[in-house]
């Protein structure tokens, strides 16, 4: 798979100009519908008045229960409905040896997520819930039903300075058809996933969206974090359009929540073993 | 000098009516951030017509035996309309059938449809469902399915849940909006009553919204059982 993608890439890079260098979504995620990179680089999206492609709708991401381990996992409770392939290429997060050690200890203590205590997900987290996009020249906004949860995604300016959000700042630039976003000032409370999946204050997420059928948007982010990888991560999955008739709708978390800190040893937990490392 | 001053005025008004900046589907421009700038989310009464509320005499006894812990402590968002009078800034974003609101308070969002439809069914909700539509160059958002628990400012001003509030945005200068909001609830008040103030833009330039996460540090160990159980010595 990873030569037909780097062929491609090469490919691409070669015969287009250079204003349309740009890198097709990957032929496939580890989980959903597969993408064929040579009809997402034929569509030609439908435009804004600005010129570029339109994002605007409700998009349901297709990401194959990543909001409970964004890595291959069983079935289970707290699971859901468990996946063979996870989200993350290659299937493992590239941890360093002491985040290695750390993410055992919090696999087994799933009480400890702090989206249980409805704290904002954080990037890419919150990518895994239904979102509607509005879109402006200079600003995109990301509405998200869970945790009502919005962020603004700035197309100019620059991260601010001693500023750290559970969303963090993110700042949008179009490379040809693709939004690509650049994420910093995340904070070190937020998390991957249910399953504890963790980064420091000096995660990088880098995401990239490409429509690629008039219902279908790739979603794509590369996760750098020097604190606790080893190498930068990628991750990705497809988004699909909702019907028309859909409407987000509010969803409050904070409503008295007193369940968590009484889950019984031993159930918020995931298979000694799940990880490779 | 009578029809002079008609004149005047018509002619004030006509131009005001064009001079409102507009969106490229024709509505008036409602877009930038926002603010009011009062105290009353402390109470409400401040902007009330007549600085009164006409409460029904067995609401008020409901009110004296009702919870003494503003819902917004815990977290709870804290409904329509405290939410556009909570001293912190939000943002209007337009597009053609919608108007969104991205309140800086607890990251509070109301995605307003344009579009008529009914009101939801069988549901409630913090900040209520939202209906807009456009009356003139005045916004008017009718808002039900509140939930009875938000208070309507820290100062224990109740409703219950057959709470109807109607909003209304115009705007009336370049960096203002005039917000009301009639607020009607048979089962607490006498009569249908209204508020209103100005909404003002915050012109600092690149002024943007920041995160603002309430749970955060909140409640837990305050409001309920310990975290994890410290261990019995």
């Amino acid at each position: 798979m990873r030569p037909l993608i780097l062929s491609v890439a090469m490919t691409a890079v070669l015969a287009l100009p250079l204003a349309a260098q740009v890198r097709p979504p990957d032929a496939g995620f580890p989980s959903g519908p597969k993408i064929d990179p040579a009809k997402a680089r034929a569509y030609n999206p439908p435009k804004t008045a600005d010129g570029h492609p339109d994002l605007e709708g409700i998009w349901q991401p297709r990401s194959g229960g990543a909001a409970y381990s964004i890595l291959p996992h069983p079935a289970g409770f707290f699971l859901g409905a468990g996946s063979e392939s996870g989200i993350v290429e290659g299937g493992e997060l590239p941890y360093q040896p002491w985040a290695a050690e750390r993410i055992k200890y919090l696999t087994q203590h799933m009480e400890l997520d702090p989206t249980g205590h409805c704290h904002y997900e954080g990037i890419p987290h919150a990518m895994y819930f239904a979102f509607q996009i509005f879109q402006t020249p200079k600003q995109i906004a990301v509405l998200h039903e869970n945790m009502h949860a919005y962020r603004i995604i700035y197309m100019d300016g620059t991260h601010p300075k001693d500023y750290l959000a559970w969303m963090g700042d993110s700042r949008g630039h179009w490379e040809g058809n693709t939004l690509v976003v650049d994420v910093a000032n995340n904070n070190d409370k937020s998390v991957f996933d249910m399953a504890g999946h963790f980064h420091s204050d000096a995660l990088h997420v880098v995401e990239r969206f490409t429509l690629v059928d008039a219902d279908t948007m790739s979603y794509e982010a590369t996760l750098e974090d020097p604190k606790v990888f080893t190498k930068p991560a990628k991750l990705g999955f497809p988004l699909k359009r909702a019907p028309k008739d859909y409407e987000l709708i509010e969803s409050g978390c904070f409503e008295g929540e007193r369940d968590q800190a009484h889950l019984p040893e031993g159930v918020a937990t995931l298979p000694e073993g799940h990880y490779k490392k | 000098m009578r029809n002079r001053s008609a004149g005047f005025f018509f002619a004030a008004v006509t131009l005001l009516a064009q001079s409102v900046p507009r969106t490229s589907d024709g509505k008036p421009d409602l877009q930038g951030i926002w603010m009011s700038r009062n105290a009353a989310g402390f109470d409400v009464t401040e902007i009330a017509e007549g600085h009164e509320i006409p409460y029904l005499p067995e609401a008020l006894e409901r009110e004296q035996k009702g919870p003494r812990v503003d819902p917004i402590a815990h977290c709870a968002m804290p409904g329509v309309p405290r939410i556009t009078y909570m001293p912190f800034p939000f943002q209007i974003l337009q597009r053609p059938g919608y108007v969104v609101f991205m309140y800086e308070y607890m990251h509070d969002q109301r995605i307003v449809r344009t579009t008529p439809r009914d009101h939801l069914d069988g549901i409630d909700l913090w900040l209520g469902d939202s209906v807009g539509h456009w009356e003139g160059d005045t916004l008017v958002i009718d808002v039900t399915n509140l939930r009875p628990e938000t208070w309507l400012d820290s100062a224990r001003h109740t409703h219950s849940e057959a709470l109807h509030v109607v909003e209304r945005y115009t705007r009336t200068a370049p960096d203002t909006i005039n917000y009301e909001a009639t607020i009607e609830d048979p089962k607490t008040y006498s009569k249908p009553w209204k508020i209103s103030m100005p909404l003002h833009r915050i012109t600092e330039p690149g002024f943007e919204l920041r995160e603002q996460e309430c749970s955060e540090g909140d409640n837990g160990r305050a409001i309920h059982p310990p975290y994890r159980p410290a261990p019995k010595s």
